[in-house]
C-alpha cells in the first residue's frame, strides 16, 4: 500500500507554504470551485456529494449530501456554517487542515454553501486555536481578493459572505446547534430539536453545519468524482479519513488512511507501533467521546464505520488515544469525567448534574474513600443520563464511563480493596472560575 | 383532527396540539415538569416530561412535540417512571435540604415530584453538594436562593419574553451554572413578583410574603384586584381574618396568568393602621368615635339638598344604591362621580391599565359624570356625601367649599377627606365583601369575601341600603341575590346577565337591547 | 399617580457617561463587525473579543458599552463572559500558562510539567505570581495532543513540552522577548 496514494486531504501538510493561495492555485486549486460555478448547479453538486457516500466527519458520521437535501428547496435564506470547533480530546485533524490547507477548507466550504444555496457561511474557529484564527482569516481575505468569494463570484451570480468567527472556550460548541446559537450571541447551548436546523437553525432559517474535514473532501471529489472517492474506502465508509493519534506510539500525528484498513496494519505500518519501553493496554478510537477498546479488541478490528461500530464502540472524530499498559485507567477516567463536568453547558438537569457527579464519585474512589457500592453507583448515575438529554454530550461522558467499568472493572475495585489514597488532584486540575 | 392512543385510550385533537396537553388530558393530570409553562417558549430542560412514543429509540420530551396521526404514547410505563425517578434523582443531588426553612414547602415542584416519583434513599452526602449563594435580595420584591434553583430557566424566559426587560441570566456551565442579576442591576420591572410564582421550587421567593406563613395554612378567595381597571383575577390568601398574599387566577380574556407587583401587594392596604374602625362625628372642632344610635341621628339631621360625589372604587351594587340614596338626598342631578383627574397613572401594554380605578366602568353605566376637579369644587356645597375616593386631596379647594355645610366620609382609610369630614362611618375594603366590579371591557367579575371586616366596619350594601330604608320608607333589597336582581332591573347596560350566576371568568354584557351575555 | 414601568437593564446609555470609550482603530473594527454580522445580537463574541484583545480583559464599563451598543441587557453579556473560559472580566497576569490536562498530554505526562511548573513559579495551579507577571492554570484539550504536552499561551501553542523546554520558555518571558510566531517552524517546502 503506497501511502502517498491515500494522501488527498493531507497533501499539502507540513509544507511552508501550502497555506497560501498562488501555492494552493498553482497545485489546481479553486478549480472545483470555478466548475461548480460555471458548469453546474446546486443540485448536480448535492448529487455527487450524495453519490460520493461522504459522511460527516465530525463525529455523528451523517451522509452530507443527504443533509444538504434536507433544505427546503425554495428556502430564501439559508446559512452554511463549517464546524472548526475540534474541541473532542484526541482529536487535532481539522488543526492540520486550517493551518497547512485553509484555501480548500474555504473552497469546499463555497461550493457546499453552494450547493445549498447559502448567502453567508461562518467558519466557527474555537478561539485556543489562537494564531491559526488569523491564518485562516488572513486566507479568507486572499480568497476575497481573488474573487473567490463576495458578490458575483468569478461572474457566476452567485454571491457568498465568509465570516470567521472565533470562538472563546466551549466544547459545547462544537455540538451543531450549540454552535449556531453561539454565532447569535448567545451560550453555546444546544436547541433542542424540533425544529431541525436543516429547516429552521441561525435565525430561524435553513442552516447547515458540516465539520471541516467533511468540507475539505469536497472539492476533491467534485474533481475526481463521487466513485474516485467511493473507491479509496468501504461501501459504506467511502473515501478517506484522517486519524489523529496520540499517545507513546512511534509515529503519532495525522495520518490519512483508506477508510477499511485494518487497525493492526494501521498500528503496526503506519504508527511504528509503540514508542520504547511501552506497551499497548487499550485503545480509544474516535475521540473521548467513544467507548474504548482493550489491546486485543482493537487489534482485531478495522477502522471504518461499521466495523468499530460491531467492535463496540464508534469512528466518531477518529481521534486515536493510544493508552500504555503504565497508565492507571481510574486515573484516565477521572481526567475525562473532569472534562465532561467542565464542559457541561449546563442546561439539562440529567447532565449538568450528573456529570458533576460522576467526577465527584471516580475522585472519592481515587482518594481510597469509596465503596463497592460507589462503583454500582457510576453505573446507575450514568442510566440516568444517557438518551435522556438534548444533545448527546451526556452520552459522550456515559460512553468512556461504562466501557472503563466493563473492560477495567478490577482497577475501580483494587481502589475500594486496598484504599489507596491518592494525591488529591486538585493541585493541577483547572479551577473552575467562579 | 389527529387520532393517537394515550395510555391505550384513543384520542383525538386538533392538528398541532402540543403532546404534553394532549397527555394532561389524557391523564387527567399533567406530565411531571418543571421548564413548561404554557405562556413561554418551549425549553425542554427540565426532561422530566419524557413520555415513549412507539417507534421512537429514545424518550420524547413531550412538550415539544406535536401530536401526529397514529401515534401510541405510554406515559406512565415503567420505562418512563424510571426515567422521571432518575431525572427526579439529578435534580435533587445538590439541592439543600432547606424544607423546614423554605417557603415554598407545600407548593413545591421538588416535594411534589418526590412524593410522586421518589421516595428513595439519597445517595449524596450533604457536604458533597455544590453550594451556591443563598438569600440574595435580587430586587424590591424579590429575593433568589441559587441553591435551591432548579434552573428550569421559566424566570430567564419570562424576563426576556413577557416583560422584555432581560434583567436575568444563568451563568457559568456545569453545575456551577445559576440564575442571577449583572452586578448593580435590579430585577425591578413592574412584573418581578410573577417570577417567584412561576419558579416552582423555593428558589425566587417573595420578601413580603417571606417566613410569614406555612401556605398550606392558607385558604384561598377568588376576587379580583382593585387596582386598576384591568381587573386582574386574584386568589386571596388568607388565614384566620389576615390575608398574607395575593396570586393571581388564570382568566384568559383579563390577565392570562400574570398581574403586577404593585396589584400584588394591594392587599396590605385592607390592614392599613389608616383603616376605620369606628363611626366618628365632630362637634366644633373635635371628633370623636360614636355609637351607631348617634351616628344615625346625626344623618338624620342632615340637610337636603347638595352633593353625592361617588367613587370608581365602589362596586356595581353599591353604586345603584349609593346614586339612589345620593338623588334622594341631595337631589336629581346632584349625584356624580369625580374628580375626573383621580386614579389616573401611566400605563403600559401588558395589564397596567392607565386608569387606576377598577369600576369606572359602572359610573357610566349609571350616567354618572366626572366633573372635572374645579367643577367638582364649585358644586360642592350644601350636604355633601362623599363615598370613597379622596376627593379633598385630588381636588384642591373641595374641603373649603364643602365646609360651608356638611362632609360625610363613607370610606375604608383615615384620608385627607376623611379628616376634613364632620361625619365618618366606616366601611368595607374589598377583600371583606361580596361585589362586582366592571373592569375596562366591561366585564362584570365579582370580588369576594376573605377576611371579616375590622371593628365597627359595615357592609357597605347593607348599610347604604339601610340609610335608604330610612329616608324613603321603601322596602330595600334583604339579601346580596335580590339587590343583584334589582341592579340587573335598573341598569339596562347589564340587562342581560345573571349577576348572582357570573361564571369565575366573568361575563362581557351585550349592549342593551340585544339581551344575554356577550 | 406615575408609575414607571421597571427598566431593568435597556436604558440606553451614552459613551461618555459609561467612561468606556473605543480608539479610533477599534471604532472602525467595531463598526466592520457590526456590519458584517446579520444581527448586532450575533456582534457580541467578536466585540467582546475586540475589547479583550485590546485591554486584556473585558472591563465592567465595557460591558454596559457593549450592552448598549448591540442592544442586549448587561445580563446576557455577562452570560457569555461567564460561559466561555476564555473571555475573562479582570486583569491578567502579563503571561497566562494554561497546560492542557487532558486525557493525551496527561498520557504524555503533563503532570509532572504542571509540578514542575508551580515549582518553578512558586504557585499553584490556579494561581498568580505575586508580581503579576505569571498565571498558571490547567486546560482541557487544546487540540494538539499528538503533539503534547501542549500550553497556550495567549495565542501562541507551545508543543512537545519538556522541564527544559519550560525553563527556556519561562527565562525568555522573564526577559520580557516576544512569544515565537508560528511561522517560524522547521517545515518542507
Amino acid at each position: 500500500m503506497n501511502r502517498d496514494d491515500y494522501r488527498i486531504l493531507s497533501k499539502r501538510f507540513g509544507t511552508r507554504d501550502g497555506h497560501k493561495l498562488p501555492v494552493y492555485e498553482a497545485q489546481g486549486g479553486y478549480g472545483a470551485l470555478r466548475r461548480a460555478l460555471g458548469e453546474s448547479d446546486p443540485a448536480t453538486v448535492t448529487e455527487t456529494v450524495k453519490a460520493s457516500g461522504l459522511r460527516g466527519r465530525g463525529g455523528a458520521g451523517f451522509p452530507a449530501g443527504v443533509k444538504w437535501g434536507f433544505v427546503p428547496k425554495d428556502a430564501e435564506t439559508v446559512y452554511f456554517m463549517v464546524n472548526a470547533d475540534e474541541s473532542e480530546p484526541g482529536t487535532f485533524k481539522d488543526r492540520f487542515l486550517l493551518d497547512y490547507d485553509p484555501h480548500a477548507v474555504i473552497e469546499g466550504a463555497a461550493i457546499s454553501s453552494y450547493a445549498v444555496n447559502a448567502c453567508l457561511c461562518v467558519i466557527y474557529i474555537r478561539g485556543e486555536f489562537g494564531w491559526l484564527v488569523d491564518r485562516v482569516q488572513t486566507a479568507v481575505d486572499e480568497a476575497y481578493a481573488a474573487g473567490y468569494l463576495g458578490r458575483d463570484i468569478l461572474g457566476s451570480g452567485y454571491g457568498l459572505d465568509m465570516i470567521v468567527h472565533k470562538g472563546a472556550g466551549a466544547y459545547i460548541c462544537g455540538e451543531e446547534t450549540g454552535l449556531i446559537n453561539s454565532v447569535t450571541g448567545r451560550k453555546g447551548q444546544p436547541l433542542i430539536k424540533p425544529p431541525f436546523p436543516a429547516v429552521s437553525g441561525f435565525l430561524g432559517k435553513p442552516t447547515i453545519v458540516n465539520n471541516v474535514e467533511t468540507v475539505a473532501a469536497v472539492p476533491w471529489i467534485l474533481n475526481e468524482g463521487a466513485q474516485a472517492w467511493i473507491d479509496l474506502g468501504t461501501e459504506k465508509s467511502t473515501g478517506t479519513k484522517l486519524f489523529s493519534v496520540s499517545g507513546p506510539v512511534r509515529n503519532p500525528g495525522v495520518h490519512e488512511i483508506p477508510m477499511g484498513l485494518a487497525f493492526r496494519d494501521f498500528f503496526n505500518d503506519w504508527l511504528g507501533g509503540m514508542a520504547e519501553g511501552e506497551e499497548l493496554k487499550a485503545v480509544i478510537m474516535g475521540g473521548s467521546s467513544v467507548p474504548v477498546l482493550t489491546a486485543e479488541e482493537a487489534m482485531n478490528t478495522r477502522l471504518d464505520y461499521e466495523s468499530l461500530q460491531e467492535a463496540g464502540t464508534m469512528l466518531g472524530s477518529g481521534g486515536m488515544i493510544v493508552i500504555p499498559a503504565r497508565c492507571d485507567m481510574v486515573e484516565l477516567i477521572q481526567v475525562l469525567m473532569h472534562f465532561y463536568w467542565d464542559e457541561s453547558c449546563g442546561q439539562c438537569t440529567p447532565c449538568r448534574e450528573g456529570t458533576g457527579w460522576l467526577h465527584r464519585i471516580v475522585r472519592k474512589l481515587r482518594r481510597g474513600e469509596g465503596t463497592l457500592e460507589d462503583i454500582d453507583l457510576l453505573g446507575r448515575v450514568c442510566e440516568g443520563m444517557a438518551g435522556l438529554t438534548i444533545c448527546p454530550l451526556a452520552d459522550a461522558a456515559v460512553m468512556p464511563m461504562e466501557s472503563f467499568l466493563q473492560r477495567f472493572r478490577p482497577e475501580f475495585e483494587a481502589l475500594v480493596h486496598e484504599g489507596r489514597p491518592e494525591r488529591p488532584d486538585s493541585r493541577w486540575a483547572r479551577e473552575i472560575r467562579s | 383532527m389527529v387520532k393517537l392512543t394515550i395510555d391505550g385510550r384513543e384520542m383525538e385533537f386538533a392538528e398541532g396540539t402540543s403532546l404534553f396537553d394532549a397527555c394532561r388530558e389524557a391523564r387527567g393530570e399533567a406530565l411531571p415538569h418543571f421548564c413548561y409553562h404554557p405562556d413561554l417558549p418551549i425549553a425542554g430542560v427540565c426532561r422530566l416530561c419524557q413520555v415513549e412514543i412507539e417507534g421512537m429509540p429514545k424518550l420524547t420530551i413531550a412538550c415539544n412535540t406535536t401530536v401526529r396521526d397514529g401515534m401510541v404514547v405510554h406515559t406512565r410505563s415503567e420505562r418512563v417512571r424510571k426515567a422521571a425517578r432518575q431525572i427526579l434523582e439529578m435534580h435533587l443531588i445538590n439541592h439543600p435540604v432547606d424544607c423546614p426553612i423554605c417557603d415554598q414547602a407545600g407548593e413545591c415542584g421538588l416535594q411534589d415530584q418526590y412524593m410522586e416519583y421518589g421516595l428513595y434513599e439519597s445517595s449524596v452526602e450533604k457536604d458533597e453538594k455544590v453550594h451556591k449563594a443563598k438569600a440574595q435580595v435580587i430586587g424590591p420584591h424579590v429575593i433568589l436562593d441559587k441553591e435551591r434553583c432548579v434552573l428550569c430557566s421559566r424566570c430567564v424566559r419570562f424576563c426576556d419574553h413577557v416583560t422584555g426587560t432581560s434583567e436575568l441570566g444563568i451563568f457559568n456551565r456545569g453545575d456551577r451554572a445559576e440564575i442571577g442579576i449583572a452586578p448593580g442591576k435590579d430585577l425591578n420591572n413592574p412584573y418581578s413578583l410573577n417570577t417567584v410564582d412561576i419558579c416552582p421550587v423555593g428558589a425566587l421567593t417573595s420578601r413580603d410574603f417571606r417566613f410569614k406563613k406555612r401556605v398550606w395554612l392558607l385558604k384561598g378567595t377568588p376576587s379580583v384586584c382593585p387596582g386598576c381597571a384591568t381587573g386582574c383575577n386574584v386568589r386571596i390568601d388568607h388565614e384566620a381574618d389576615r390575608i398574607y398574599r395575593l396570586k393571581p387566577l388564570y382568566n384568559a380574556e383579563v390577565n392570562g396568568r400574570w398581574m403586577c407587583d404593585r396589584g400584588r401587594l394591594e392587599y396590605r392596604q385592607v390592614h392599613a393602621e389608616s383603616r376605620l374602625t369606628e363611626p366618628l362625628v365632630a362637634d366644633g372642632d373635635e371628633r370623636h368615635a360614636v355609637e351607631w344610635p348617634e351616628l344615625w341621628e346625626r344623618l338624620a339631621s342632615l340637610d337636603r339638598g347638595g352633593l353625592a360625589v361617588a367613587s370608581p372604587g365602589q362596586t356595581l351594587e353599591e353604586l345603584v344604591l349609593f346614586a339612589r340614596l345620593g338623588a334622594v338626598l341631595c337631589g336629581e342631578g346632584k349625584v356624580c362621580g369625580g374628580p375626573t383627574e383621580a386614579g389616573r397613572g401611566e400605563g403600559d401594554d401588558l395589564l397596567i391599565s392607565g386608569d387606576r380605578t377598577p369600576n369606572r366602568r359602572s359610573l357610566a353605566w349609571l350616567g354618572l359624570e366626572e366633573p372635572a376637579g374645579a367643577d367638582l369644587v364649585a358644586r360642592a356645597g350644601g350636604t355633601v356625601i362623599v363615598y370613597g375616593g379622596d376627593p379633598v386631596a385630588e381636588a384642591p379647594g373641595f374641603a373649603e367649599a364643602a365646609a360651608h355645610g356638611t362632609l360625610v366620609y363613607l370610606g375604608t382609610h383615615r384620608n385627607a377627606t376623611c379628616e376634613a369630614a364632620r361625619i365618618v362611618v366606616p366601611m368595607s375594603a374589598w377583600a371583606e365583601k361580596d361585589g362586582i366590579f366592571a373592569n375596562k371591557a366591561g366585564r362584570l367579575q365579582a370580588v369576594r369575601r376573605a377576611v371579616a371586616r375590622p371593628g365597627e366596619a359595615r357592609e357597605d350594601w347593607r348599610f347604604l341600603a339601610d340609610w335608604l330604608g330610612r329616608v324613603t320608607d321603601e322596602p330595600q333589597p334583604a339579601g346580596l341575590p335580590e339587590l343583584r336582581r334589582l341592579v340587573s332591573e335598573t341598569v339596562p347596560d347589564v340587562a342581560g346577565v345573571d349577576l348572582n350566576a357570573l361564571p369565575a371568568t366573568g361575563a362581557v354584557p351585550v349592549p342593551a337591547g340585544s339581551g344575554g351575555e356577550a | 399617580m406615575s408609575h414607571e414601568k421597571g427598566t431593568g437593564d435597556m436604558n440606553p446609555v451614552a459613551e461618555n457617561e459609561t467612561g468606556f470609550e473605543l480608539s479610533a482603530e477599534d471604532r472602525a473594527a467595531f463598526e466592520a463587525i457590526v456590519a458584517r454580522y446579520p444581527t448586532k445580537r450575533s456582534a457580541l463574541m467578536p466585540t467582546l473579543w475586540l475589547i479583550q484583545d485590546r485591554h486584556g480583559y473585558i472591563p465592567d464599563e465595557a460591558v454596559t458599552w457593549a450592552a448598549d451598543r448591540l442592544e442586549v441587557s448587561e445580563a446576557k453579556v455577562r452570560e457569555l463572559i461567564s460561559f466561555y473560559f476564555m473571555y475573562r472580566d479582570t486583569p491578567q497576569a502579563k503571561y497566562v500558562l494554561q497546560v492542557c490536562h487532558n486525557i493525551s498530554c496527561h498520557i504524555m505526562g503533563a503532570r509532572p510539567l504542571l509540578a514542575h511548573l508551580e515549582k518553578r513559579l512558586g504557585i499553584r495551579v490556579g494561581e498568580t505570581t505575586p508580581d503579576g507577571m505569571f498565571a498558571l492554570e490547567g486546560a482541557e484539550c487544546l487540540g494538539a495532543c499528538g503533539m503534547g504536552p501542549c500550553m497556550l499561551v495567549g495565542k501562541h501553542l507551545y508543543e512537545h513540552l519538556t522541564p527544559e523546554k519550560i525553563d527556556a520558555i519561562l527565562d525568555s518571558m522573564r526577559r520580557g522577548e516576544p512569544l515565537p510566531a508560528d511561522t517560524d517552524r522547521d517545515l518542507e517546502a
